[in-house]
């Protein structure tokens, strides 16, 4: 039974694994993005984790990247994006738009 | 921040007004009046306080998918809302009045939900911090004012139409707007690789971005996206296809009842 289980979280494991799908990690602090920009490679997709270590909710928003997401006061959260052509894109905090700017730039 | 808020507030409110409008002119032109709509008003608060502060744990729920998959999961009850709508206009006798006003309720506080509850984490969060509470709550107030008066604008210009014209105009209203919901319901999912996103069908950005008036006005009826991936085209096709769909299929089963 156990080695079933064994089994079976390996297999689970195996495409993340096995995806390598890259990560990139941004920070909010103080309604400003920690790096503003981020360097991506071309026709990849990445995933994104942002930490939101504000006390304050964050909507990380972009028009270009067709992406949106809540990360309340002291969280995370994994967005993907790509496979992208090179480029910048532009992101954005909704809830802070005046100072949470930031850049994706694909390369 | 007040103008921040005005624009946010003013953003999510739009959204749902217009739903919410064009439901309204399709009910009173089937003369089932505009007081069911208070209805979905305590369950649109309600879910949005629940999804509200639940969103933390929705947040990390299914491996971090799960606000995603929850919105997602809200447009596309929506968009089936609006296809049952379209469906039992088709077939439409004041028999049917009940049961239209009961999917209408659906619709709209289904809707509610999602955009209540990002108002409520706006509001909630920033109102908190002594300095920009009156900035926040003014400019809240401002863009919900903005958003409700154009709604009304909105029902009155249905309303105007000749009467023959305002039932078809309704449903194309929203055929568009139920597409709209499944596309960004795809996005959601792609955001979380759950959909394979691909890359984009055509990049309409420096005709009409995202972030102008008009792009949020086109967003708001139509889905606008400037960059849409092959799913979110194929889906939001499919969805017209599934409207048009519900609006023949009602009508021939009308008159095949009414041949009997």
């Amino acid at each position: 039974m156990t080695r079933l289980a064994g089994i079976i979280l390996f297999l689970l494991w195996l495409p993340t694994a096995w995806g390598k799908t890259p990560v990139f990690e941004v920070e909010i602090r103080d309604h400003l993005f920690h790096p503003e920009e981020i360097h991506i490679p071309a026709n990849t997709k990445v995933k994104l984790v942002v930490y939101n270590r504000d006390a304050t909710p964050e909507e990380f928003e972009s028009y270009e990247l067709n992406r949106e997401k809540v990360i309340m006061g002291g969280r995370k959260a994994n967005i993907f994006i790509g496979p992208l052509e090179p480029g910048t894109y532009p992101f954005f905090g909704e809830f802070n738009p005046k100072t949470a700017q930031g850049r994706v730039v694909v390369e | 921040m007040l103008l921040n808020s005005v624009i946010l507030i003013l953003r999510e409110v739009l959204e749902a007004a217009v739903l919410v409008s064009v439901l309204l002119a399709l009910s009173r032109s089937l003369g089932q009046g505009l007081r069911w709509v208070w209805w979905s008003l305590p369950l649109a608060l309600v879910g949005s306080l629940w999804f509200a502060t639940s969103m933390d744990t929705l947040t990390d729920a299914l491996d971090g998918a799960g606000q995603e998959v929850a919105n997602a999961a809200l447009q596309v009850l929506v968009f089936v809302s609006i296809v049952v709508v379209v469906f039992i206009e088709g077939i439409w006798s004041t028999r049917l009045g009940l049961i239209m006003r009961l999917v209408m309720v659906c619709a709209v506080s289904l809707a509610l939900i999602r955009e209540g509850s990002e108002i409520w984490i706006y509001v909630s969060g920033f109102a908190a911090v002594p300095d920009l509470r009156t900035p926040v709550l003014t400019g809240s107030a401002m863009g919900a004012g903005i958003g409700i008066s154009l709604g009304v604008l909105l029902y009155s210009s249905l309303r105007a139409l000749p009467s023959v014209w305002q039932r078809p105009a309704c449903l194309a209203l929203l055929a568009l707007i139920g597409a709209g919901m499944v596309m960004q319901a795809s996005m959601l999912l792609e955001q979380v690789d759950w959909l394979e996103a691909g890359e984009a069908l055509w990049d309409s950005a420096s005709l009409v971005s995202e972030g102008s008036l008009r792009g949020e006005l086109l967003y708001a009826v139509f889905g606008y996206e400037a960059t849409p991936s092959p799913v979110q085209g194929a889906l939001y096709m499919a969805s017209l296809v599934a409207m048009v769909t519900a609006y023949y299929s009602s009508r021939f089963l009308r008159k095949r009842l009414n041949e009997q």
